[in-house]
């Protein structure tokens, strides 16, 4: 079994590196044939080091990456984490009462498929602050996964554990945290991992119109008005980077709190 | 299905059983079903479960029901532990109305309905500590473990129901609803997945059970084992066949306690009510085998 596990590891491994040099090849291809318009791999590497300098750096004139990238992760944990605890109870009672189900769900249908970026200008008349506006952006496309998925996580409760619960008397507290919570936590995780993935998409949208600060910004004012497109592409797949990693500690959480039945 | 001919033979028997019931009206009944229907709305147009059952059953009694599968033990089940709500008719708990279940009534359900997230043990305690409301939780605890060593799982009392077999996860519903000390046992099939030395042991500790409160204990259990039924019982109902199922007979069990399951098979009114049993559901098949 063991050693099965771990032809499958070497070989996955050996994948992805196969798929990396084909990307490699092709983004070399595009290079060369755009005469380093696209910067080659290599030149784009030169430049990540350079970014990669004294990443922590903090000063009024030059903030470096990590502090850009921290500052970024703020907004989203600050956007996502209020939207997700509002969209979690909220969900609960939709999907625990038809009639609420009936009041919300036109909203949410509405509102849902509104691009996350027209929100912006909407935050930036409340706050009038545009940092706020961007957390207010995340807050908002944090919402509708959590909320759609929690709801449906709650009323689909089998009968069989709401019949445990009516023929051994449970309180309403004792119901909530040993059956709804408990039956509902894959669910919402599954809504946290979809808004998580929004969030840090629209942060850097956000930034981007907002100016001034986080990766968005540096991906606007240092790459395509400083003329580099190097740093555009360290820019992107840093992005990316961390999006995969925010990515997977939902997934290891999902997979933590799912049972077996 | 073609009841065309049972109805008419129901009908009558329904109505010898109910004149004879009313016979012992000083006997306080710990449960009383009264001319219950219950139907449930599907997307196909309402369907009637059983229809018009009448069944009184004495404090301390012990009634088997069995009849084929689908016509509505479980449903009556169901009305009595007040999961359902009849459609007609009522049933009486203890001198109660049901309404809602209440810790009157412990439950065996014949899916387990185990909680999956919760060890063995967290199942019973939390049950135990929502139905029990007048003991310390040391007591509590107490309870759960005495149960858990009762149905022979407490090695096992940290596994989750995903880990544990079909059999072990039964008496772990057994425990979870001996735990609660109701003075009336609903079990709806609560054997059925059980090896048969297991079973054994497990008829013994019901009985044991039962003998301990001086047999004030009701029970109710639905069961597809005859010869289970009439180890067990005073009383085994028989059902007729769904849609709309009514009580065909019931057959009485006036067997000497405490019985010993070796002897009594060799028991000449053992064999009669076997006989009369296995008559009354073989009846069943053949109609069913027209079709
Ligand atoms: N909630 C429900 N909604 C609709 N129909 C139901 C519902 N519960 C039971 N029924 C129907 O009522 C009938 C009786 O079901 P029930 O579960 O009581 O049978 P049973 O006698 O316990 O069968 P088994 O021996 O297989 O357990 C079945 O036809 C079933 O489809
Ligand atoms: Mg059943």
């Amino acid at each position: 079994m063991k050693k099965i596990f771990n032809i499958q590891n070497a070989l996955s491994i050996l994948y992805f590196m196969g798929g990396l040099a084909l990307m490699g090849g092709i983004w070399e291809l595009i290079s060369s044939l755009t005469k380093n318009e696209i910067p080659s791999p290599k030149d784009t590497w030169v430049v990540f080091k350079e970014v990669m300098q004294n990443p922590m750096q903090n000063d009024p004139d030059y903030k470096g990456i990590g502090v850009k990238l921290l500052s970024s992760l703020q907004r989203v944990a600050i956007g996502f984490g209020t939207g997700s605890l509002i969209a979690i109870p909220i969900g609960m009672l939709m999907g625990s009462s038809k009639i609420v189900m009936n009041i919300i769900n036109p909203m949410v249908q509405i509102l849902r498929p509104v691009s996350p970026l027209a929100w912006f200008p909407l935050g930036l008349a409340i706050f009038q602050d545009s940092p706020q506006a961007s957390i207010f952006m995340i807050f908002i496309c944090s919402l509708w996964p959590t909320l759609i998925n929690t709801a449906f996580g709650v009323s689909h409760i089998p009968q069989d554990h709401k019949n445990v619960s009516k023929a051994f008397g449970f309180s309403n507290w004792k119901y909530i945290t040993k059956i709804v919570i408990p039956y509902t936590l894959p669910h919402i995780l599954t809504g946290l991992r979809l808004s998580i993935g929004v969030a840090w998409m629209v942060i850097v949208a956000g930034e981007m119109l907002s100016g001034g600060m986080g990766l968005g910004y540096f991906v606007w004012e240092e790459g395509f008005n400083g003329g580099s497109i190097a740093k555009i592409i360290v820019a992107i797949i840093i992005i990316g980077i961390v999006g995969l990693l925010l990515d997977r500690i939902f997934m290891y959480l999902q997979k933590k709190f799912s049972f077996a039945v | 299905m073609s009841t065309t001919i049972a109805p008419s033979i129901n009908e009558k028997s329904k109505n010898i059983f109910t004149k004879a019931t009313l016979q012992p009206i000083n006997t306080a009944y710990s449960i009383e079903i009264d001319n219950v229907t219950v139907s449930f709305k599907t997307p196909a147009g309402v369907y009637t479960a059983v229809k018009d059952i009448s069944l009184s059953i004495k404090k301390g009694e012990i009634v088997s029901i069995i009849g084929h599968s689908g016509c509505g033990k479980s449903t009556l089940m169901s009305t009595i532990s007040g999961m359902v709500a009849p459609s007609n008719g009522s049933v009486t708990a203890n001198g109660i109305v049901v309404t809602k279940p209440g810790p009157d009534r412990g439950i065996v359900f014949q899916n387990y309905s185990l909680l999956p997230w919760l060890t063995v043990y967290r199942n019973i305690y939390e049950a135990v500590d929502a139905a029990i409301k007048d003991k310390s939780s040391a007591e509590k605890k107490e309870l759960v473990e005495n149960n858990l060593k009762m149905v022979k799982l407490w090695e096992h009392k940290d596994k989750l129901p995903g880990q544990l077999s079909g059999g072990m996860k039964q008496r772990v519903a057994i425990a979870r609803a001996f735990a609660i000390n109701p003075t009336i046992l609903l079990l709806d099939e609560p054997f059925g997945a059980l090896d048969a030395l297991t079973k054994s042991s497990m008829h013994v500790e019901l009985l044991k059970l039962w003998n301990l409160d001086n047999r004030q204990k009701t029970i109710v259990m639905v069961t597809h084992d005859i010869e289970e039924a009439i180890f067990l019982s005073d009383r085994v109902v028989v059902m007729n066949n769904g849609p709309a199922a009514t009580i065909k007979e019931i057959v009485d069990v006036p067997l000497p306690r405490p019985r010993n399951k070796k002897e009594i098979v060799h028991d000449e009114s053992y064999m009669a009510i076997h006989d009369r049993l296995l008559n009354l559901l073989i009846d069943k098949f053949s109609i069913n085998d027209i079709h």
